[in-house]
């Protein structure tokens, strides 16, 4: 596969399956790694920077550990395509970002990317549909293993794996889950699942990871403290976290639909109305609508429309793939304009309801 | 001593009054009177809360004396890794462990790994520093063009496994795709 071809495949975490995924849309597991002999990125002269490039990208394909797969060099891409790819969680927005040579390889399934000079020298990343971290993180362990084989990651007795920021030292391990929590932002819960998931030292992000807002309702829980507990552990104690909150939001859509039926159909109703017939859509309002949408289509609301389709349009209407789609950059209004084009192609033919 | 104002219970609570320059009185109260005249004693303070702002004051005092200490590996110092948040090379956490302990300590609540250990230790970590000094000597070779030098010091880099060339005695590691 080759970046081109991500806008007309829609794989991954975005099929919309997966265990519980009428909450949970995707889990990841990710590991940050330095290679020993190299100082961290922020003290590497650039032509370090393109020998541990070289040397990663070499273990990488050996190791075979994003295989089928292909690479982006960063540095070289357009910034369309490096948006491209953060829209599709597959780097993070401060690889989009950075500057000097760097880069991402990607497996043709998107279940595995691992960037290649980050704020540490790799990170390895599992992402799959639905509630599935224990699988990411096995996934992930086994990806780690292999490059072992080829790569000596700077490793200590006392502090275990190193990294440029000390928060992810340890075992370099975060996981998390995103879920989709539409009744208890509703019904004015959240705050209190929050406060409860702050007490078991957990954190909550927005979509797009760190100092992103919660938009549309979606919500990245994961482990803050990486030092200290076995890998095992980590993933254990999420495990056990996320299914509670996914049963809180199962119980508010429930509450939701008993004490306010028609409410609720005519916020689907709305939404569904809307997204099939306006011609002119922001990325705020499509997100808004088609998280309601997506919530109604999981609880039976809105017949004719399988949440895989629900799930595609939440990626693809968004602003690099929309352009990326188009072949060109386009202007907002020009974006906006052709939003609502592909979200109404996309659901003409859908039974009415 | 029993309290003045009520009588009866014994005085707990004992002040000096300074009435003016020469003249001052005692009193002697008990604690129901003392609260009730308003002469309350904040009690705020806690073992565990003193412990903390101490701590806090040995670790600025501490970080205070250590502004000089650069690391031998990577240069980088301690202010401009607080200034940072990040860290210059895998030595730092060794040069600066008394300093970072504690912080490991309040963000992880430990400072000790458990967990996955690769396949060689810290081995790797022991010679990737010894690539990673040799790096810096071909730096300073390649600034004084003394490209002799240089093309010797790529040689022995390239041979301990520091770019493109596998790690030597793998068996393993050789395999192309």
């Amino acid at each position: 596969m080759t970046l081109d071809e991500l806008v007309s495949t829609a794989g991954g975490w975005i099929t919309g399956s997966g265990p519980d995924s009428e909450v949970v849309v995707s889990s990841r597991a990710r590991l940050a790694r330095n290679v020993a002999s190299f100082p961290f990125s922020t003290r590497m002269s650039e032509e370090e920077r393109e020998d541990l490039e070289r040397l990663c990208r070499e273990a990488i394909s050996r190791a075979k550990v994003a295989s089928p797969g292909f690479y982006v060099d960063l540095l070289a891409a357009s910034p369309l395509d490096r948006k491209l790819l953060v829209e599709r969680h597959l780097i993070s927005r401060e690889h989009e970002e950075a500057t000097g040579q760097r880069g991402v390889a990607i497996s043709d399934d998107e279940c595995i990317s691992i960037m290649v000079n980050e704020e540490d020298h790799l990170r390895l990343q599992a992402l799959l549909p639905g509630f599935a971290i224990g699988e990411a993180w096995r996934k992930i362990d086994a990806v780690d293993t292999a490059l072992e084989a080829h790569l000596d990651f700077a490793f200590h007795p006392k502090y275990g794996y190193l990294t440029a920021c000390p928060t992810n030292a340890g075992t370099g391990l975060r996981v998390s889950s995103l879920l989709h929590l539409p009744a208890l932002a509703i019904t004015r819960q959240i705050e209190k699942v929050f406060q409860a998931v702050a007490r078991l030292r957990l954190s909550v992000r927005g979509l797009y990871g760190e100092g992103t807002e919660a938009t549309g309702h979606f919500y990245q829980i994961s482990n803050e403290s990486s030092l200290g507990k076995p890998e095992e552990e980590i993933v254990k104690n999420l495990e056990a976290v996320i299914p509670q909150i996914v049963n809180y939001e199962r119980a508010a859509r429930e509450a939701l639909l008993r004490k306010d039926r028609s409410r609720l159909e005519d916020r689907m109703g709305r939404a569904y109305g809307v997204l099939r017939h306006a011609r002119v859509v922001t990325s705020e309002e499509a997100l808004a609508l088609l998280s309601a949408l997506k919530m109604g289509v999981h609880m039976g609301l809105v017949n004719g429309l399988a949440p895989g389709t629900v799930g595609e349009l939440l990626v693809f209407s968004q602003p690099a793939h929309l352009q990326k789609r188009e072949g060109r950059e386009l202007s907002p209004a020009e974006r906006d304009a052709i939003r609502g084009a592909y979200i109404r192609s996309r659901l003409s033919g859908t039974n009415d309801n | 001593m029993i309290c003045e104002n009520c009588g009866k219970a014994q005085a707990k609570v004992h002040m000096t009054e300074i009435v003016s320059e020469n003249e001052k009185r005692e009193h002697h109260l008990c604690e129901r009177c003392a609260e009730k005249l308003g002469y309350t004693i904040k009690q705020h303070f806690s073992l565990s809360e003193v412990l903390a702002s101490l701590g806090a004051a040995q670790l600025a005092a501490r970080e205070a004396q250590v502004p000089d200490v650069k690391c031998p590996s990577c240069g980088i110092t301690f202010a401009e890794f607080q200034a940072a948040g990040r860290f210059g090379c895998a030595e730092d956490y060794d040069v600066f462990s008394e300093l970072i302990e504690p912080r490991l300590d309040r963000f992880h609540d430990s400072t000790q790994h458990t967990g996955k250990i690769p396949r060689d230790g810290d081995r790797a970590r022991r010679r990737g520093a010894r690539v990673r000094a040799l790096r810096s000597q071909l730096r300073e070779a390649v600034e004084k063009e003394d490209y002799e030098r240089a093309a010797k010091l790529r040689d022995e880099i390239s041979r301990l496994g520091g770019a493109g060339d596998e790690v030597p005695g793998r068996s393993d590691g050789g395999t192309k795709p």
